[in-house]
C-alpha cells in the first residue's frame, strides 16, 4: 500500500475517520490471539457505501482489507497478516429495529453484544447465544465467527439465529441474503455461507437476528465426582433424561486444584465437577429439569451435590466456573487456549486423552468447558519468551488436534480457525472440502483482497 | 526481556506480560467509551508497552497521545481478569518517558507552573473566603487547588457548613499538594510539600480534613507527606467528616450520587457519602454504574487539561446516566468532578450538579 492508496481511503471516509498513526497501527496489529502483524492504516467507515468503495479500490490497487469488530478473536481472524487497511466497524453501531411481533431485531455489525441484550431485556427478550466476551464483542464479530457460549447446550449458536444479512462482497457489490421470515426454503442458503466465514467472503454490514423470550426461572447445582467416568456417565444420563439443561459445564482435576490453590475455592479433591443450570418460563419447569439432573448425579455416585437456594448462591457457584480461566492464566506469562470439540459422548475420552498428553510435561494446565455440547477448553500455561517452550506447546497442540479429530471431533467449536488453527485444517477436512472452500473464496474474491491469509485458504 | 533500557518500566514487565489481550477492558475504559479508539484503551496501552519492551518500537513522542491520555480511573484494573494494574504501569511509563525528554506539553507545563507558582493554575490571588488562615484549631481544612481557584462556590458552601456545625477549624496558606505530578511523569515538589507540612502542623490540629479526594490520597499515601501521619494527625476526606455529623435537614428531591474515582475505586470510600446523602434525601437513586463500577467523569489524570474534548465527552456519558434514572440533583464529593460534569452538562439537562455541602447549605437556607 502506498501514500496514494491511503489518500484515496482518507478521501472516502474523511480525514477524522482515517488513521496511520503508530499508536493505532499497533492496536490494530493484534486481537486476543498470539498472532500479530502491522496494518498500513485504519479506517472507520460509516456505511456500506464507503466500504463498497474501499473494496473496489482494494481490487484496483491490490491492498488487503481486514474488517474488525472488538478485536477479541482468539484465533487471529482479525490480525492483518498481509498488512493493508483495517476496517474498524465501531461507527456502524446502531440497533436499527426491534420487531417483537416478528420476533426479530435488526442491528449494525458494530453493536456490542451486551448493549443488544440491554435493549432487549426490558421487553422480556434476549439473543440466546452468550459468548464469554459479551461485554465487549460485537454482533458483526459474533456472526463472522459463529460465536457460541455457555448456553449453547440448550440454545445453540449464532448461526441458528441469523435470518438475513447485508454484505459487501470483496468486489464491492452490496448483497442482501436471507429473509424477514422466520423460515424459508427459497434458493441456496447464502446467509449460512457468510456466518462463520471470519470476514474472508464479505464484510457484514447489517444483521437480522431471531430473538427469544427470556426464561424467567432457573436452578443451579454443582456436583463433584471421584472419577471422570462417573461424571461422563452423569452427562450421558442427563442427555437421556428427557430434558435439556441450559448449561452443563465440566471442570477436571487440574482445574479444581488450581481453583483450590489459587482462588481459595472450597472444593473437594476430586476428578471432576459438573456445574448445571436448568431454566424455563416457569419455576416448575426449571425445578422439574433440575430434579432430573440431580437424579443423574445420584445415579452416578456424586460425592457432593450443592443446589443453590437462590440467585445469590447460584452466583457463588458461577463465580468458581468463571474464575477458572483467568486464575489459570495468571500462572505463567502466556497460555495456549483451545476449544476442541467432540461428540458429547466422547467428552470423557477427550479429557483423559489430553490429561495423558500432558503427562511428563512440566506445564500447568486446566481443562474445563461445555460438556453439554462437547466443547472443551484446554488451557496450557507457559513462558512465551522461551522459544523451546513455544515449540513444545505447539507440538502438544498438534497432538491434541489429532486426538480430537480421531474421536470424530472438530478443531474448534466456537473460536474459529483464523491463523491459529490454519495449519491443522487437513486433520479435520478432506481434500475435496478444502478445495471447495478455496473455490468459494476464489470465486468471490479472485484478487484475494479480503482478509487474506486465513483458514488455510491461500495455500 | 530486561534490557535495562527502561528500568522504571521494566519493573512492571511481569504485569505487562500478564495482559492476555482479552480486550475486556473495552467495556470499562471511559476514554475508549468516548472515542471508540482501541489505541486509547487499556489493552492498546499495554500493547504499546509490550512492543517497547520487546524492542519493536521506541518509547517516544509518537506514543504520547495514548500513554498520556488516561484518567487513571482504574476501571480497567478493577475488572481485569488477569489482575493487571494498568494505572501503575502507565504512571511508570510516563516517568520513563519524561526521563527521556518526552511528555505531553500540558504536563510539562504543569510541572513548570508548580516550580514558579504554588498552585496548578498559575494564579496569584487565592480567594480568601473571609476566613482566617494559619490560626490554631482542632481541625485544619485543606481546600485544594480546584476548590481554591475554580470551584469557589463549592468551597464557600463547605466552609459555611463547617461554621454551621460549629467546628473549630482553620484554613492555612495552602500550596498545591502537587500529588498529581506523580501521575503524569513528574514528582511531588519537595518545596511545596514542606510548606504544607509546616503550615498544617503549625495549627496544632488533630484532624486534617481535605476538600479534595486527590489531596486526601496524597496526604494519606505519599512518602513525602509521612510527617503528617507520623505526627498522629487523623487525615479525612470531607465526606468522611460529614458522615459523622447530624445534619437535621431533608428533602423529597430525587437525588443521585457520582462516585469520584479518587474517593471510590482508589480509596474504597463509597458508603460515607451515601450515609450523609441518604439521611438528607430518602428519595435517593443509584445510577446504573455505581460504586466500584462508577463511570469516570473524564477529568482525572490530567486529561481535562490535555485532552479537553474527550474529557467532556466522557463527562457527557456520565451525565446521560443521571438522565436515565431521572434524578433532579447530582451530588458528588470531588471539585474536579463537579467542574467537569457541570461544564459538560447540556442546557436541556434540567438536573443540577453540586457537592453535598452545597446541597446541604441550600436545604439549610430554605
Amino acid at each position: 500500500m502506498d501514500q496514494r492508496d491511503k489518500d484515496a481511503i482518507r478521501e472516502i471516509v474523511g480525514q477524522e475517520h482515517f488513521s496511520d498513526e503508530l499508536i493505532d497501527l499497533v492496536s490494530y496489529s493484534y486481537d486476543s490471539s498470539d498472532h500479530d502483524h502491522r496494518p498500513d492504516c485504519a479506517a472507520y467507515p460509516a456505511d456500506s457505501e464507503q466500504i463498497s468503495r474501499i473494496m473496489q479500490l482494494a481490487n484496483e490497487r491490490g491492498f488487503a482489507v481486514v474488517p474488525r469488530g472488538a478485536g477479541t478473536s482468539l484465533a487471529g481472524s482479525a490480525v492483518p497478516i498481509n498488512g493493508g487497511v483495517v476496517l474498524d466497524m465501531v461507527r456502524m453501531n446502531r440497533i436499527l429495529d426491534i420487531r417483537i411481533p416478528d420476533r426479530q431485531v435488526v442491528v449494525q455489525p458494530g453493536v456490542v453484544y451486551a448493549d443488544l441484550q440491554k435493549a432487549l431485556a426490558p421487553l422480556g427478550f434476549c439473543f440466546p447465544p452468550d459468548p464469554a466476551s459479551g461485554k465487549v464483542c460485537t454482533l458483526g464479530g459474533n456472526v463472522a465467527t459463529n460465536a457460541g457460549g455457555i448456553r449453547g447446550a440448550k440454545y445453540g449458536v449464532t448461526r441458528d439465529y441469523v435470518l438475513a444479512l447485508e454484505v459487501v462482497l470483496p468486489d464491492g457489490r452490496i448483497m442482501h441474503t436471507g429473509t424477514k421470515c422466520m423460515k424459508s426454503a427459497s434458493g441456496l442458503d447464502l446467509t449460512r455461507m457468510f456466518v462463520g466465514s471470519e470476514g474472508v467472503l464479505g464484510v457484514i454490514t447489517e444483521i437480522t437476528l431471531k430473538i427469544n423470550p427470556m426464561p424467567t426461572a432457573s436452578r443451579t447445582a454443582l456436583a463433584s465426582f471421584e472419577t471422570l467416568r462417573q461424571a461422563g456417565q452423569a452427562v450421558t444420563d442427563i442427555m437421556h433424561s428427557g430434558i435439556l439443561p441450559s448449561v452443563l459445564e465440566i471442570m477436571e482435576e487440574n482445574t479444581i486444584r488450581v481453583l483450590r490453590e489459587n482462588y481459595g475455592a472450597d472444593l473437594p479433591d476430586v476428578a471432576a465437577l459438573l456445574l448445571v443450570e436448568t431454566d424455563g418460563y416457569t419455576d416448575a419447569e426449571a425445578e422439574y429439569g433440575m430434579q432430573k439432573v440431580v437424579a443423574a448425579f445420584d445415579a452416578n455416585q456424586a460425592k457432593t451435590v450443592s443446589q443453590a437456594k437462590d440467585r445469590a448462591e447460584a452466583e457463588k457457584l458461577w463465580a468458581i466456573r468463571r474464575a477458572a480461566g483467568s486464575v489459570a492464566g495468571g500462572l505463567r506469562p502466556n497460555n495456549l487456549s483451545e476449544d476442541v470439540t467432540v461428540p458429547i459422548s466422547k467428552v470423557p475420552d477427550l479429557l483423559e486423552g489430553i490429561q495423558k498428553l500432558m503427562e511428563g510435561h512440566k506445564y500447568p494446565f486446566v481443562i474445563f468447558g461445555h460438556a453439554g455440547d462437547g466443547n472443551l477448553h484446554p488451557k496450557i500455561m507457559f513462558d512465551g519468551s522461551d522459544p523451546e517452550q513455544v515449540k513444545e506447546v505447539h507440538q502438544i497442540a498438534e497432538q491434541m488436534f489429532k486426538l480430537t479429530c480421531g474421536l470424530g471431533g472438530t478443531l474448534t467449536g466456537e473460536h474459529g480457525i483464523g491463523l491459529a488453527k490454519a495449519p491443522y485444517m487437513r486433520l479435520e477436512h478432506e481434500e475435496m472440502a478444502m478445495e471447495m472452500m478455496r473455490l468459494l473464496k476464489r470465486t468471490l474474491d479472485p484478487n484475494n483482497v479480503l482478509n487474506p491469509g486465513k483458514m488455510a485458504l491461500d495455500d | 526481556m530486561t534490557s535495562e533500557k527502561h528500568p522504571l518500566l521494566e519493573k512492571f514487565t511481569e504485569q505487562i506480560q500478564h495482559c492476555t489481550r482479552c480486550g475486556f477492558c473495552q467495556a470499562h475504559c471511559p476514554v475508549f467509551g468516548a472515542t471508540g479508539r482501541p489505541a486509547l484503551n487499556a489493552r492498546g496501552k499495554m500493547l504499546l508497552l509490550k512492543e517497547v519492551l520487546a524492542g519493536k518500537i521506541d518509547l517516544n513522542q509518537e506514543l504520547v497521545d495514548s500513554l498520556f491520555q488516561c484518567t487513571t480511573c482504574a476501571s480497567c484494573a478493577t475488572n481485569c481478569p488477569s489482575g493487571v494494574d494498568v494505572p501503575a504501569i502507565i504512571k511508570a511509563a510516563r516517568k520513563e518517558m519524561v526521563g527521556l525528554g518526552t511528555c505531553h506539553p500540558a504536563f510539562t507545563g504543569m510541572n513548570q507552573v508548580l516550580d514558579d507558582y504554588d498552585n496548578i493554575y498559575a494564579e496569584d490571588e487565592p480567594e480568601d473566603f473571609d476566613r482566617e488562615r494559619g490560626g490554631k484549631a482542632e481541625v485544619v481544612y485543606f481546600i485544594g487547588c480546584v476548590g481554591q481557584y475554580r470551584e469557589e462556590d463549592a468551597t464557600e458552601a463547605a466552609l459555611d457548613l463547617l461554621d454551621h456545625l460549629e467546628v473549630d477549624y482553620t484554613l492555612i496558606d495552602e500550596v498545591c499538594c502537587s500529588g498529581v505530578l506523580e501521575d503524569v511523569g513528574f514528582s511531588i515538589k519537595p518545596a511545596l510539600a514542606e510548606k504544607n507540612i509546616e503550615r498544617i502542623l503549625a495549627t496544632g490540629a488533630k484532624t486534617l480534613v481535605t476538600g479534595c479526594p486527590y489531596c486526601y490520597r496524597t496526604f494519606n499515601g505519599k512518602e513525602i507527606y509521612a510527617p503528617l501521619r507520623e505526627a498522629g494527625l487523623e487525615i479525612l476526606h470531607f465526606s468522611q467528616f460529614l458522615a459523622r455529623q447530624d445534619l437535621g435537614v431533608s428533602t423529597d428531591l430525587k437525588v443521585t450520587y457520582h462516585d469520584p474515582c479518587d474517593l471510590g475505586r482508589h480509596c474504597g470510600i463509597y458508603e460515607e457519602p451515601r450515609k450523609t446523602i441518604k439521611a438528607l434525601a430518602p428519595n435517593f437513586v443509584e445510577m446504573p454504574s455505581n460504586h466500584a463500577n462508577a463511570l469516570c467523569c473524564g477529568a482525572g489524570g490530567g486529561v481535562r487539561g490535555a485532552y479537553a474534548k474527550n474529557s467532556l465527552a466522557m463527562a457527557r456519558k456520565r451525565l446521560a446516566e443521571v438522565e436515565e434514572v431521572g434524578a433532579e440533583i447530582l451530588l458528588t464529593e470531588c471539585n474536579s468532578c463537579v467542574h467537569n460534569l457541570a461544564n459538560a452538562k447540556l442546557r436541556a439537562q434540567k438536573f443540577q450538579v453540586m457537592t453535598t455541602a452545597q446541597f446541604i447549605m441550600e436545604l439549610l437556607e430554605d
